[in-house]
């Protein structure tokens, strides 16, 4: 599994975890104190509420596929009509995805949140406005 | 020199004008509109801050709220009050608890009901309430869960709570007082909480709110329970502001529906780690 522990966690992301803390205790679920990255190939993206979730297979090094899934969101603000642009189409099965996101709480759980996320080599956009697909920086 | 006098008088005549500017004229007893909420959501309680403000806080990412060392004053619970409080475990405020640890009903869906519905609207753009005014019905949407509520003013009496079935939302009826538009409910569904906070109401609740036009942008609202079963007296509310939306039109139907499928696939799958499982 390629997947490696980053060791700290900066404030600017703990700050952008303040506006998720309205809903359904987020802060409570995931260590927002650190963050993990891994690399995987989509099996489902439910553009749903109350938050958008990713679904996703990873592959470690001994060949393994680990089920993964994650959410950011809330969803209504990631709408095309709202601010960031997205569509239940952003994402489809077998897109290479590249996830940043806080740990669950619970250690064995293969559940995150969300911080940053590169479809097929496209960072996206998590919020903010915008159509969605985010320019490299 | 002339010309610059020229200017320094008209500069003093339009700023004089906008000074002594009209203040833009509205009915006061016209509250049909689409408003968003511009006060915290989730702070029926009493606890000064407001529960996210105090939420940011216990996680070391925002300073004390200011009144955080004065007294506060927790709802004036009864023994009951109380056991119904602890009972309830929220996934909010001062007592946020995970989701697969707490009891939240909306983590199942159920029906905010009235007043939760008034109090939890989620802050930003869909924290929208809708009120529209006909003969003797007066309609309240909220964007949050889709739902609404009816408060009758057909002049029809308030039933006495022994005299109707609870309900989510309650039995309602609205008359005015001046230019204060008062609404009194009774006959409420005890499952559902004041809040997320998870302050408890029983079936005996009597509730009274108060909605005031300050002007033509904005809309107050203060609300009070009487309560004897859980609570000694009566427990108000936070102080509750909403701003019209001017370009309504602009707005959009974002049917924001509490789906049990897919609220529980979330809550089973994402925050309860069950992914892979």
């Amino acid at each position: 599994m390629k997947m490696k522990l980053m060791s700290a966690l900066t404030l600017g992301l703990a700050l952008m975890a303040v506006p998720m803390l309205a809903h359904h205790g987020t802060s409570v679920t995931y260590q927002t104190d650190k963050t993990i990255s891994m690399s995987g190939v989509v099996t489902e993206f439910s553009f749903s509420y109350p938050h958008p979730q990713l679904y996703f297979d990873v592959t470690g090094a001994d060949g393994k596929v680990v089920k993964w899934g994650t959410e950011w969101g809330p969803t209504p603000l990631m709408l095309k009509n709202m601010n960031v642009g997205w569509t239940r189409a952003s994402i489809k099965p077998g897109d290479k995805v590249d996830v940043v996101c806080n740990p669950h709480k619970v250690a064995t759980a293969t559940a995150c949140l969300m911080k940053e996320l590169t479809v097929n080599g496209t960072k996206m956009k998590l919020g903010g406005g915008g159509n969605g697909k985010k320019k490299e920086e | 020199m002339r010309t610059l006098k020229i200017l320094v008088g008209s500069l003093t005549v339009s700023l004089m004008a906008m000074a002594q500017a009209p203040a833009a004229k509205f009915d006061p007893k016209d509250l049909t509109g689409i408003y968003h909420r511009e006060t915290p959501f989730q702070t029926y309680s009493n606890v000064p801050g407001g529960a996210n403000e105090l939420q940011a806080f216990l996680l070391g990412q925002a300073a004390a709220p200011q009144k955080l060392n004065q007294p506060t004053e927790e709802a004036p619970f009864t023994a009951a009050g109380q056991k119904a409080f602890d009972k309830n475990i929220p996934s909010y405020g001062r007592r946020i608890t995970a989701p697969r640890l707490g009891n939240d009903p909306q983590a199942m869906c159920d029906p905010w009901g009235v007043p939760r519905m008034l109090n939890g609207q989620v802050a930003g753009p869909h924290s929208t309430l809708e009120i529209q005014v006909t003969k003797g019905r007066t309609f309240m949407f909220a964007a949050w869960h889709h739902d609404y509520r009816i408060v009758y003013t057909d002049g029809r009496k308030l039933p006495k709570v022994d005299e109707v079935e609870p309900r989510w939302n309650g039995y309602s009826v609205g008359a005015w007082e001046g230019d204060t538009f008062v609404v009194h409910s009774v006959g409420f569904d005890a499952r559902a909480w004041l809040d997320h906070n998870g302050y408890p109401h029983s079936e005996e609740m009597q509730l009274e709110e108060r909605y005031h036009k300050k002007d033509a942008d904005f809309m107050e609202m203060d609300e009070t329970i009487v309560d004897p079963l859980y609570y000694s007296k009566p427990f108000k509310s936070d102080h509750k502001v909403w701003k019209l939306i001017k370009d309504w039109d602009k707005q959009w139907d974002e049917q924001i529906y509490c789906v049990p499928s897919e609220e529980l696939k979330f809550n089973n799958l994402i925050r309860d780690g069950n992914v892979g499982k």
